[in-house]
């Protein structure tokens, strides 16, 4: 029970990317479309029963066939630089029903994943998700890097289009990354192994959406790319960007004109310290609108 | 002890009637993790053993402190030469009892501890050039006379208010008096616009009387040079600006600030001294 590795491939100063699904799937998005650019191999995974409820049941002439699960895989590729270890899960364990991984079960698979890295030779990890950040759609979205060791602060300030928490107005510096793409930083720290979480803005108005963000995969890629020292393709990442603006531009088209004129402050919102454009409470009022029409269009559906 | 999946003994090393100090990540002028790292570098200790921290903490995530993702550390270091053990943690956030425990056990069956010394930073309304002594809060009266050789005062009398719970030093220290432990919790005052940055010369109050009670041998040379550091950097800020000087001289005048010169002074600081190496 536990970790199932297929193969024994030997990686030369190999680094982990890591990622579970989060907000608007943003670093999922970004890891698995660099694991399938770069052709990464399966390598093994996490026996899953352990960790899920089982989501598929093939039951054939009466007889139950197979019970599936999750998946939770590892996938490696040689390169010329670094090689390149992957880690993409499917879903987050968690003991509480809730989205994001907490509790006994996040930590072994934290555990469990950073052993792998360890196995492989691994010094190295990055992960990757979402900062809900007050933006517009129709901006880039910048990338949050958080490290797990003050060494690496200078580093992660030299990629471009990055910023730090103390960047970030009213957070001096602190804040939280929930579920399994912050608790792997933790975990890799305890056990004395760099890590770097790069997150892609969504807009606030967004990250309620039950659609996904590509314009944040997007940032993401580009950073992984530098810190990879990879030639990163975008066109798969940019047609996906064009279907999910005009599925956002539909949304916004829908909401009422007093709310679009505040979220249209947010066009203008350039650098991470904006001069307070949306209040607590216009904020509030624009989630109740979005929230209000989605409702409503589910029920049409 | 009873065995469990929470404690890890990394290192066997042979302990006779050894001392525990126990220090706190979370503490007000960085004071635990300071003097931790003023021991454990002076001293060259070396882990010994980690209590996990499955079901003291939420492990929901990680917590991000200047820029950078935390993650909670339970650990004890020990001290070559030298019959000193430190416990230094992050404070837990569940099963606090459960934890107390452990480190007790642990304590008691690994390292044979005979008595017990939390650290604690409390908050002083005056200046930074003020005169500090450390305050004793003691489990037994064998602690007290232990204690009482030196500038330590050891009569303080205090009640938990309303609003407030008691620290988890005073639990530990409650725990071990269950246990026939010796121990004492050692308060040391560090000034209201340091709480956020750091107090090398809190730090150095509490070596100095570890070090002559438990004859440690310490050299002084980092903290003092800290010390000097931080004076000098003080110093700076007084210089460029009148208002912060003038605040800290009415401290030091034994005068009170209003609300709002206290906070001003402290979001100053805190923003004057951040960056420093000392922070």
């Amino acid at each position: 029970m536990g970790v199932r590795i297929y193969k024994a491939p030997k990686l030369v100063n190999p680094v982990l990317i890591a990622c579970w699904p989060g907000i608007g799937n943003i670093g999922i998005m970004a890891v698995d479309m660099l694991r399938r650019m770069v052709a990464a191999e399966e390598l093994g995974e996490i026996e899953s029963f352990e960790f899920f409820y089982p989501r598929k049941v093939v039951i054939k002439d009466g007889e139950l066939k197979s019970l599936e699960f999750p998946h939770n895989k590892f996938y490696f590729k040689k390169t010329a630089g670094k090689d390149l270890l992957f880690f993409i899960g499917e879903e987050q364990p968690t003991e509480s029903g809730g989205a994001y991984a907490e509790g006994i079960k996040a930590y072994k698979m934290a555990n469990l994943v950073v052993d792998v890295a360890v196995r492989f030779g691994c010094k190295r990890i990055y992960t990757s998700g979402a900062a809900v950040a007050p933006i517009h759609h129709t901006t880039r979205s910048r990338v949050w890097v958080v490290p797990n060791m003050s060494d690496l602060l200078n580093e992660v300030r030299s990629y471009e289009n990055t910023i730090l928490m103390s960047e970030v107005e009213g957070r001096d510096g602190q804040g939280n990354i929930t579920g399994l793409n912050g608790l792997l930083l933790g975990v890799a720290k305890k056990r004395g192994l760099e890590a770097i979480c790069v997150m892609g803005e969504i807009p606030i108005y967004v990250h309620g959406f039950p659609i996904p963000y590509p314009k944040g995969s997007k940032a993401v890629l580009e950073v992984l790319g530098v810190a990879l020292g990879l030639k990163i393709s975008v066109d798969e990442v940019d047609a996906l960007i064009q279907q999910s603006d005009s599925e956002i531009e539909s949304v916004y088209e829908k909401l009422p004109p007093e709310i679009k004129e505040q979220l249209d402050k947010l066009k203008y919102v350039v650098y991470s310290k904006p001069p307070k454009p949306i209040t607590e409470e216009d904020k509030r009022k624009i989630l109740q609108e979005i929230d209000k029409l989605f409702k409503k269009d589910a029920g049409t559906d | 002890m009873t065995e469990t999946n929470s404690f890890k003994l990394l290192t066997r090393r042979r302990f006779d009637s050894s001392s525990l100090v126990v220090l706190w990540n979370q503490d007000v002028g960085r004071l635990g993790p300071k003097i931790a790292d003023y021991l454990t570098r002076g001293l060259k200790c070396k882990v010994l053993a980690e209590v996990s921290p499955e079901g003291f903490f939420s492990l929901g995530g990680v917590t991000v402190e200047n820029d950078v993702a935390q993650f909670p550390e339970s650990k004890f270091l020990g001290c070559k030469n030298r019959n000193l053990v430190i416990f230094k943690s992050d404070i837990p956030r569940l099963d606090w009892y459960g934890f107390i425990n452990i480190i007790l056990d642990a304590a008691q069956k690994y390292f044979k501890i005979k008595e017990i010394y939390t650290v604690g930073g409390m908050v002083l309304p005056g200046a930074h050039t003020a005169q500090r002594t450390v305050l004793s809060v003691v489990n037994s009266p064998n602690m007290k006379k232990k204690l009482a050789a030196y500038d330590v005062v050891h009569n303080m009398d205090y009640e938990t208010r309303d609003e407030q719970r008691p620290t988890f030093s005073s639990y530990i220290l409650w725990a071990a008096r269950n246990r026939n432990i010796p121990g004492a919790c050692l308060w040391v005052p560090v000034p209201f616009y340091l709480m956020t940055v750091e107090d090398p010369q809190a730090c150095k109050k509490v070596i100095e009387l570890l070090d002559e009670h438990l004859k440690l041998g310490i050299n002084f040379k980092d903290v003092d040079s800290d010390i000097l550091e931080l004076n000098q950097k003080i110093e700076q800020v007084r210089e460029q600006s009148p208002e912060l000087d003038g605040y800290i001289s009415k401290l030091e005048s034994n005068l009170g600030l209003t609300a709002e010169e206290g906070e001003k002074l402290v979001k100053d600081m805190d923003e004057l001294l951040r960056g420093s190496h000392l922070t």
